[in-house]
């Protein structure tokens, strides 16, 4: 059975994270804080963590730095508009995607989906199928409908990177630094430009993308047909 | 700074002056130059250039003027008092103008006060009515579905349900927009400017208001080799949804909504264009004020914070917005952005 571990502070809040959650199959356990968290993270070993970020003892990012020094376990992050900028500290402490407060169920149950089906997921031999288009990033080969789509060496790195955490948040550092180097972190404008090229080689809209989606003051999400 | 300088200035264009006029005038004359340069500097800045223009006025005066000339040493004690006069006229001039500023920032601040006071009142009044009656649908279907759950078929329950989930979607929505108005017009906002592209920023608006704008015809004419824009994202995205949910809600639907980027005059102009009824003749000015709600709005609109919100956000971009009658009916909503220098850009070799 899949436990979901629910870091939360609000008792209603988690009750309805419960049974949600527990009328899709899952066991859920429950923490109240930060530090209850990490002790549950421990002994329950969960498959998937969901963790406000505003925590009553201690910040929502902490215990996610805490988590990530054992555990490669999928953490969601519950996080209240305008936050942006603890939403991309929580990204930077390996957190794998967001929740933004209020949220519906089918957003809430979309999210844990992806996460776990990434976790479960074998990292080796990508391939990507967006709509018509098939992508082969080991063999860094694209095409539609058999014939070739000319992909640039750093548009396949982009491509890669973000396929690395299909259907989940990648900030702009995180792409800068895995395509470009840890030197060029700063320069969000490329992956602007970069993004723009994918888009109009591989969006049948590239104003209204389907697959290479702008999470906007955070990252990029790519979807794919497989997530 | 400025002040000083004025006082240096205002003493030397005296000192020509009176050397222009020594040969016809008598000291006492020119002495009232310098008496005009005091009262003058006094007049325009604070008591630190007024004191200084009395005391280079005097000696100038006295070393130009007043026999011996080239010395700073007085023949006639008369004209002692002469700089007396100067010194005593440069600083009560500048006392009382002093005092007036002070009274005058006062009352701006009073004004100021008394503003703030009756948006908040305002803000007060329509927050509690828009809260109203969403709280009303919550707490009756709410109460209806715990109390009363089991007598509902599943189909009433269903309904029931879906209505609480929108009210509170919309209640979630007011909140946020009051927020960020509050947070604008406190300045508690600190740009978190990067560089964007403005079509970007328009697909993950496009996105995110797929709902709102599903009853509508959107036509998006962006053309393909915009320049980038230094922006926080995040408030431009806003801004530009704020535009694209005021024409969904103010224009049939079915209609056509067109949203266009261009560059003009060293600026990019985003417009948000509908081909609704139009404004009501002088609203095109105050549609951008806080609380303004268009006529036709019932208790299904908004707060009438949208646009000013927009306008907000654009103008700390350095930007401006503004709302134009189209020829032949309709409305364009646009806003302004400045272009900088483009960054550098990143080089491939293209294998």
């Amino acid at each position: 059975m899949t436990t979901i571990l629910v870091v939360e502070d609000e008792p209603e809040i988690r009750r309805f994270l419960r049974s949600t959650l527990g009328t899709e199959g899952f066991r859920v356990v429950e923490s109240p804080n930060a530090r209850r968290g990490a002790i549950d993270a421990g002994t329950h070993r969960p498959d998937l963590a969901i963790v406000d970020l505003a925590l009553p003892d201690y910040d929502g990012r902490e215990l996610i730095r805490q988590i990530r020094e054992w555990s490669p376990m999928p953490i969601v992050v519950l996080s209240a508009r305008h936050q942006e900028a603890s939403k991309i500290d929580a990204f930077e402490a390996g957190a794998d995607d967001y929740i933004t407060k209020p949220f519906g169920v089918g957003e809430l149950l979309a999210r844990v989906r992806v996460a776990l089906r990434h976790a479960a997921r074998s990292p080796a031999g990508q391939v990507l199928n967006l709509g018509k288009i098939r992508i082969e990033l080991d063999k860094r080969r694209a095409g539609r409908d058999g014939a070739e789509i000319h992909l640039t060496p750093i548009e396949f790195r982009l491509l890669g990177a973000l396929a690395k955490h299909l259907g989940m948040v990648v900030t702009h550092r995180q792409l800068l630094a895995e395509v470009w180097g840890p030197s060029h972190v700063g320069r969000t404008h490329y992956v602007r430009i970069y993004m723009k090229q994918l888009r109009d080689k591989l969006e049948e809209d590239p104003v209204r993308p389907r697959y290479l989606v702008t999470e906007t003051g955070v990252g990029y999400r790519l979807l794919s047909d497989e997530a | 700074m400025k002040g000083y300088a004025w006082a240096i200035g205002a003493t030397a264009a005296c000192t020509a002056a009176g050397l222009a006029m020594r040969s016809r005038f008598d000291l006492v004359n020119i002495a009232m130059v310098y008496l005009l340069a005091v009262v003058i500097v006094a007049l325009r800045h604070s008591r630190g250039p007024a004191i200084l223009t009395s005391i280079l006025s005097v000696a100038a005066f006295d070393f130009l003027f007043v026999p011996p000339r080239g010395t700073f040493t007085v023949d006639d004690v008369q004209y002692l008092l002469t700089f007396a006069i100067m010194l005593a006229v440069g600083l009560i001039i500048s006392r009382l103008i002093d005092g007036l500023r002070n009274q005058a920032t006062a009352q701006v601040k009073l004004e100021l006060e008394a503003e703030t006071e009756r948006i908040r009142s305002a803000l007060l009044a329509s927050i509690s009515h828009d809260l109203r009656t969403p709280l009303a649908v919550l707490c009756g279907a709410s109460s209806s579905l715990a109390e009363r759950g089991e007598r509902l078929s599943p189909a009433e329950r269903q309904a029931l349900a879906k209505s609480v989930y929108d009210q509170s979607r919309d209640m979630s929505e007011l909140l946020n927009k009051v927020l960020e108005m509050t947070r604008l017009e406190t300045g508690a906002i600190v740009l978190k400017r990067d560089w964007d592209s403005v079509g970007e920023i328009a697909g993950a608006v496009l996105e995110r208001l797929r709902e709102r704008l599903a009853d509508h015809r959107v036509v998006v004419e962006l053309p393909h080799d915009l320049p980038l824009v230094r922006v926080d994202a995040v408030l431009i995205e806003q801004a530009l949804a704020n535009l694209l949910e005021n024409a969904a809600r103010h224009t049939p639907s079915g209609t056509l909504v067109r949203l266009r980027a261009a560059l003009s005059g060293g600026e990019l102009v985003v417009s948000v264009e509908d081909f609704g009824p139009g404004l009501p003749d002088g609203d095109v000015e105050r549609v951008f004020a806080k609380f303004h709600r268009g006529m036709a709005e019932g208790a299904g609109g908004g707060v009438g914070l949208g646009l000013a919100i927009c306008r907000a956000i654009v103008r700390l971009h350095g930007g401006r917005a503004w709302a134009e009658q189209l020829p032949g009916g309709g409305t364009a909503f646009r806003f302004s952005l400045p272009i900088e220098a483009q960054p550098e850009m990143p080089t491939e070799a293209v294998a």
